[in-house]
């Protein structure tokens, strides 16, 4: 498969060791189907071949083959439409669900090797997870539902309490913790959920989802809340969504799914900019691309005679921003990092056509 | 029992699979009554081809129970306890701060209203003179009830935790809850001898399984998401049951709770038949036999009223609750121990009482005096009813027309005049298409000109068969076959046909009856203000307590038991009728509108057909509410296995108690599948 070592890999090193790694992942569903997978294995080919036999015997192979990395700290979000198998991923990831085949590691530990035990205790210490329909207990108090990771790890009530203040404050639920889950609104209700997932200073965040069921203004503040949250605690997180928008707007890198398979996996220029076939393009087709596509992923580092530098182009730039600086002219510009230092060229040309190259 | 029902939507014309069944039914029919004077054996199964299955089962079981008897003395023994404890508490305190307790209770759980209904019910209990068998009753009840909390609660747990033993554990679930509960009274009788314990035992195994069933399905329908956060938050499966899954599914677990109430205080009032405890079922039981049916009148009241305020206080544990002022609840509390107080310093009686005994008396009289000036009204409705209706159904025209009653003599001729019109009538139907309502015809005028209890035994298995076959296929038929010869080969055959009789015209007339009230609640909302309260009550009421009325007017009979059986079965066809008529979705009843229909094709065409479903599910509750009261029934005189499972607990006949009832409960089973296939099989050609 195709991990799409993108231009904007630059940005992450993927030198250490990474946070999580999935490798040669299946999860298939139907009756006995861990023998109809060796079966269909046995029989060899590539992963479509082994799928298709797995349809044959009638089971479902909900994901298929999945090998990726993320490295620490890295927001690796995970989209497709509903039932391409991007929640079943997750779900064999954290063993919420028993993967059929595979390798899993967080941390350099081994995850499917892991006795029960080890994974409740994973679960407690490092790893959170946030749900789509919020998950929340719906006999605890706010403060409850929050410390839950703490008092099944055997913390004492005034402990826990104490400990979980900081975590309401930072998700603003101050002053409601004695609230239940149904006084509360769809967006306070995820923000406990946010806060729960939080608790146990996990290293790790899974969120499923985790603003589909809000309204739209809603989503976005929280989607911005989320990204200061993020900013501050530095988690590697895995983040699921079908939404286009929501992935480019806070993902270093995006996974495309499709029928259990991840068909592509790049920054967000490069899903914009660089889709592999029809399906991905047809996800970048409503997006403006202008908004996420940066300037650095069409500059031209080989060509540094110096051209124009008035508009002061940098890398990070989107296009839209760059294409409104540079509309007067006509030869190419020069971008410029932070310090200064001269990178390469853009040529407005070039701007225009990588606006409308999907149009047709 | 017609068979019209069956015929699948898509199924081609001609010699359809329902039409195939239907005629094989009918030639299997036609052929024994033809062949009766040549082979009685076609008609009636010889005796001399039975098994003596219920001496055999009599001599396993008693053999199995004597290995098992002194365990359960013991068990016995140790129930002993709780139970003088309960004793002692309820009946020993001063009802003052019994009253006090329950109104109390009734504050915190439902506010000023509950606490007004608790406080009148129990002011009314102590008034009737029946306050220390009414506490008897009680304690009985709140030993029996946690036992099945408590079992019901653990199998309930097991089920979701060990989910390979849960399709064994539903089935058993279903055989405690069809089995009657007077054919496990026997078995019981042998193993703890006569006494409380019997009955606390029979109401904590009648009362366990709708605890474990909400239990299961409260634990299921927890949200799934719930369910994994609690995992992902690192609970140990136990934390995630007990903190999380149980707490979460705690709603529904109280309506559990609701139904062990009522299903124990049910029965702990039938177990009064078996007596030793003066509790207030023996007290309708006895006043019921010495014909003081005022008494018993004022009794069963004191019955309903508690099974209301015991239904309406737990009921409300499984509602959101607002809180209500603890201080209330305190004060209400002081209340009666300061009552309590008062009443041991001023050394007054332990209860007042015997304030309606003169309405009691009065109501009698009343009763005696309505009974003689309108006797010959009442025996007129009831000689009817037997003579036009049941008996027919009975043992058939050709021997229930006489001239006595119907003022002629049946004669064969008239037989065959009859099947003649009939067959032609049935050629009419199918040359005009419907050949299933031609078949079904003709099957139900020979039923009717046989008689239910004179059926030839082919023709019961094989038309059971058919219904079977189309009801949900050939597993089924196959099974009910098996079944049914089970029970036609231990000898039970004759009496199980009359248990069907009389259960069956009983659903006939709950369907009729419960038809026309449904519809008529579902197109009016004020003829649903008023049957509504009614069908609570009756849902509400303990088995036992519908025989009084019936007795007070029509005297032990049959008829009196067909109207018993027919009062609580008809509660379910009301219901689901109306639920079914009134959920057609909006949209379709506009497109009905919109498409010109007036609002009765609108009814026949959209709405009827649309609760076919839900209606039949109805069918199904009413069939099994009917075999659950017949075997009540037989205390007040019906013929039939009900009977017999009755007789056999008088004479401790273990044998005869198990099969009756097994075979009973056979009968139940294979109803219900019938309707629950039919049912379904609407649904899915509604595509629901």
């Amino acid at each position: 498969m195709e991990t799409g070592r993108g231009r904007g890999d630059t940005l992450i090193s993927m030198a250490e060791q990474p946070a999580i790694s999935v490798a040669g992942l299946w999860q298939v569903f139907g009756s006995d189907s861990a023998s109809a997978f060796r079966r269909a294995q046995g029989e060899g080919g590539s992963a479509r071949d082994i799928a298709g036999r797995l349809e044959e015997d009638g089971c479902i192979p909900a994901v298929r083959d999945a090998c990726f990395e993320v490295a620490e700290g890295e927001l690796f979000v995970i989209m497709g439409l509903s039932g391409s198998g991007k929640s079943t991923l997750l779900r064999g990831i954290s063993r919420l669900v028993e993967p059929t085949a595979g390798h899993v590691s967080i941390e350099g530990e081994d995850v499917l090797a892991a006795s029960k035990a080890r994974m409740t205790e994973l679960r407690r210490s490092r790893i959170g997870m946030v749900f789509q329909h919020f998950g929340l207990f719906p006999h605890m108090s706010v403060i409850d539902n929050v410390a839950f990771p703490l008092k099944v790890g055997g913390m004492g009530r005034r402990e826990r309490h104490d400990k979980v203040q900081d975590i309401i404050e930072m998700v603003g639920l101050k002053g409601r913790e004695g609230a239940y889950p149904r006084e509360l609104s769809g967006g306070q209700r995820q923000r406990v959920g946010i806060a729960r997932s939080l608790a146990g200073d996990c290293s790790v965040w899974f969120l499923d989802e985790p603003f589909s069921a809000l309204d739209p203004l809603i989503r976005r503040q929280l989607q911005d809340e989320f990204l200061d949250i993020r900013a501050r605690l530095n988690t590697t997180i895995v983040f699921i969504t079908h939404d286009i928008a929501e992935a480019l707007k806070l993902a270093d890198r995006i996974a495309i799914m499709r029928d259990g398979e991840i068909v592509q996996i790049g920054t967000p220029a490069d899903i914009v900019l660089h889709p592999v076939d029809d399906y991905v393009r047809e996800f970048a087709r409503d997006v403006v691309r202008g908004r996420h596509a940066k300037v650095g992923s069409i500059m031209r580092s080989d060509d540094n005679r110096a051209a124009n530098g008035t508009p002061g182009l940098r890398p990070d730039m989107t296009l839209e921003d760059a294409l409104a600086t540079c509309m007067a002219h006509y030869e190419p510009v020069a971008v410029y990092d932070d310090g200064g230092n001269l990178l390469g060229t853009v040529d407005p040309q070039d701007i225009a056509s990588a606006l409308k190259a999907d149009r047709a | 029992m017609s068979a019209s029902q069956g015929m699948p939507a898509a199924s081609p014309p001609g010699l359809s699979r329902g039409l195939l069944a239907a005629l094989l039914t009918l030639v299997t029919g036609a052929v024994c009554l033809l062949l009766q004077g040549y082979a009685p054996w076609l008609v009636r199964f010889p005796e001399a081809w039975t098994l003596p299955t219920t001496e055999l089962v009599g001599a396993g079981l008693d053999a199995f129970l004597s290995t098992i008897k002194p365990v359960m003395r013991a068990w016995s023994w140790l129930l002993s306890f709780p139970m003088s404890w309960a004793n002692a508490v309820l009946v020993g305190s001063p009802w003052p701060l019994i009253i006090g307790a329950f109104t109390a209770a009734g504050w915190y759980l439902g506010g000023f209203r509950m606490a007004f209904l608790t406080f009148l019910g129990f002011g009314f209990v102590l008034l009737s003179g029946y306050w220390s068998e009414s506490m008897n009753t009680l304690s009985l009840v709140s030993v029996s009830v946690p036992l099945a909390v408590l079992a019901g609660g653990s199998l309930g747990i097991l089920a979701n935790e060990v989910p390979r033993i849960r399709t064994a554990l539903l089935a058993t679930l279903d055989a405690m809850q069809t089995i009657p509960t007077f054919a496990y009274l026997t078995p019981l009788l042998l193993l703890f001898g006569f006494g409380p314990v019997v009955g606390l035992v029979a109401s904590a195994i009648y009362a366990a399984p709708p605890m474990a069933r909400n239990v299961i399905l409260g634990l299921e329908r927890v949200d799934p998401e719930v369910k994994e956060a609690s995992i992902m938050s690192g609970a140990a499966r136990w934390q995630q049951l007990f903190l999380v899954e149980i707490p979460a599914a705690s709603q529904q677990i109280m309506v559990g709770v609701n139904q062990c109430l009522m299903a124990s205080l049910s029965m702990v009032i039938i177990a009064a038949v078996i007596g030793g405890f003066n509790d207030i079922g023996w007290e309708v039981l006895l006043t019921m036999r010495k014909a003081q049916f005022g008494q018993a009148f004022l009794a069963g009241l004191v019955i309903v009223i508690f099974a209301i305020v015991i239904d309406r206080l737990s009921g409300s544990l499984a509602l959101e609750r607002r809180r209500h002022d603890r201080r209330v609840t305190w004060g209400l509390l002081l209340a009666g121990a300061v009552g309590a107080a008062l009443l041991a310093l001023t050394g007054a009686d332990a209860a007042p009482g015997g304030v309606f005994s003169a309405a009691a008396v009065a109501v009698d009289d009343g009763l005696g005096a309505f009974t003689a000036a309108h006797g010959a009204t009442l025996d007129g409705i009831k000689n009817s009813a037997m003579f036009y209706g049941l008996l027919p159904l009975r043992i058939g025209l050709d021997q229930a027309v006489l001239p006595f009653t119907w003022g002629f003599q049946w004669t064969a001729a008239m037989s065959l005049w009859l099947f003649g019109i009939a067959v032609l009538a049935g050629l009419a139907l199918a040359a005009t298409g419907r050949q299933m309502a031609g078949a079904g015809l003709v099957i139900a005028v020979g039923v009717v000109e046989t008689g239910i209890a004179d059926l030839p035994w082919p023709f019961v298995i094989v038309g059971t068969m058919a219904l079977a076959l189309l009801a949900q296929g050939f597993r089924l038929a196959v099974l009910s076959a098996a079944l049914l010869g089970l029970v036609l080969i231990s000898g039970l055959w004759d009496r199980a046909l009359l248990s069907l009789y009389l259960s069956g015209a009983a659903v006939v007339a709950c369907v009729i009856a419960g038809g026309v009230l449904g519809l008529l609640s579902a197109v009016s909302e004020f003829a649903w203000m008023i049957i509504r309260p009614v069908c609570d009550m009756l849902q509400t009421i303990p088995l036992f307590v519908f025989l009084i009325p019936t007795l007070m007017f029509f005297q032990i009979g049959e008829f009196s038991a067909f109207l018993a059986i027919c009062a609580y079965a008809v509660v379910p066809m009301i219901r689901y009728t109306r639920h079914g008529l009134v959920s057609t979705p909006p949209e379709m009843l506009e497109a009905a509108t919109s498409s010109g229909a007036t609002p009765w094709q609108t009814m026949t065409d959209v709405r009827m057909p649309y609760a076919a479903p839900t209606i039949l599910l109805g069918l199904n509750q009413t069939i099994l509410y009917a075999f659950a009261m017949l075997v009540i029934a037989a205390l007040i005189g019906t013929t039939g296995l009900g009977q017999s499972i009755y007789l056999a607990l008088g004479q401790a006949d273990v044998g005869l108690g198990v099969s009756a009832g097994a075979a009973m409960a056979i009968l139940a089973f294979v109803a219900d599948r019938l309707a629950q296939g039919f049912a379904e099989e609407r649904r899915k050609a509604l595509g629901l």
